[in-house]
């Protein structure tokens, strides 16, 4: 097949060959193509898998916080043991 | 598949409201035991919680806009209106601080020694570093709508250079300004003098560093062949918000440094 015969790093769809410099691709087109899925994802999860890890550690840090919050303003509302 | 019949947009739920808020609890809650208890940890979570926050918010809008097609010419408009009236709140708030300095230099106390500057007070002289400021700021503003110009006219290599240029020399601003309050001959501390000159220029270095924050978040999304021609608010909100913060400075030079000398 004649597409054998092309330049390789064309094939590999990197940057064009005939830059010395590397160049940025342009990945809207992909991105556009992952987000407009019709998957019933919201958007913050529509990304993938790493979307989802990100979430629960925010997540997870929003639910501790909240209680962290609250264990120390209950602290600080009785007197301190003085010494 | 469902489709709206309307050009507005119906966004999908979002958790980041909710963290938002808590990032808020927990900053300020940590903020008042950090002055009595002397510990930051409950401050800090607030600071990464405020973090991972504002990152997955602005990511999604940008997979709204960008991916999605979402923001149609009505949502474009209501995204204006929303940044100038974010921009015009900025502004009252500088005003506040503002007015404090006005109110304690156009009528100076007798504690203060009846006069403005107060006596035992070494002002800067506003025709060394500060000038050198206001030059920096200035050519940022011409740098930054060069780059608007480039990205309307498509020129990708153009936009790249002069967005890069307006923040490396907001860059060169913070770091004038830094090397300025490590050298100055008065402190905070130093009565209402020192307490209207750091918090008004303070505010103002904290807003230089978002401005040049947010532009380098438009140079990357530049890079990455987000903008077109004509579709690149995110670009212009970062100008706006950039011109405000040059206007606030000239304010500040007349005002602090050049009048209250």
């Amino acid at each position: 097949q004649l597409h054998q015969f092309r330049c390789p790093c064309q094939m590999a769809r990197r940057s064009i060959c005939s830059s010395a410099r590397r160049q940025v691709e342009n990945k809207v087109p992909q991105k556009q193509k992952v987000f407009q899925e019709d998957n019933g994802m919201p958007v913050h999860l529509k990304g993938g898998s790493s979307d989802a890890l990100l979430y629960r550690a925010t997540m997870a840090l929003t639910v501790l916080g909240v209680g962290f919050t609250l264990y120390e303003l209950v602290k600080a509302s009785f007197p301190q043991k003085k010494d | 598949m469902a489709h709206q019949a309307h050009a507005y947009h119906m966004v999908d739920p979002s958790p980041w409201p909710l963290t938002g808020a808590v990032a808020a609890l927990l900053m300020t809650s940590g903020l008042a035991i950090w002055m009595h208890f002397h510990t930051t940890t409950l401050m800090s979570l607030g600071l990464v919680l405020l973090l991972l926050t504002m990152y997955q918010w602005w990511r999604d809008i940008i997979r709204e806009g960008t991916f999605q097609g979402h923001h149609t010419p009505p949502v474009q408009k209501g995204l204006r209106y929303g940044m100038i009236l974010f921009i015009t709140s900025e502004v009252f708030f500088f005003l506040g601080f503002f007015w404090a300095f006005y109110h304690s230099s156009l009528a100076p106390t007798p504690e203060l020694g009846g006069c403005w500057p107060p006596t035992g007070i070494t002002t800067l002289n506003p025709f060394e570093v500060p000038l050198l400021n206001t030059a920096v700021l200035l050519a940022s503003g011409v740098t930054v709508t060069w780059a608007h110009h480039s990205i309307m006219e498509g020129q990708r290599k153009q936009a790249i250079q002069s967005l890069t240029l307006t923040i490396l020399l907001g860059f060169y601003f913070t770091a004038l300004q830094a090397m300025e309050y490590y050298e100055a001959p008065f402190t905070i501390a130093d009565g209402v003098y020192g307490s209207t000159f750091f918090v008004a220029t303070g505010f103002h270095g904290l807003h230089v560093i978002i401005g040049s924050t947010f532009l380098a978040i438009c140079l990357l999304r530049q890079a990455q062949y987000h903008f077109t021609s004509d579709h690149h608010f995110g670009f212009e909100a970062a100008a706006w918000y950039w011109h405000f913060v040059d206007v606030v400075w000239l304010f500040l030079y007349i005002s602090i440094y050049w009048w209250g000398s």
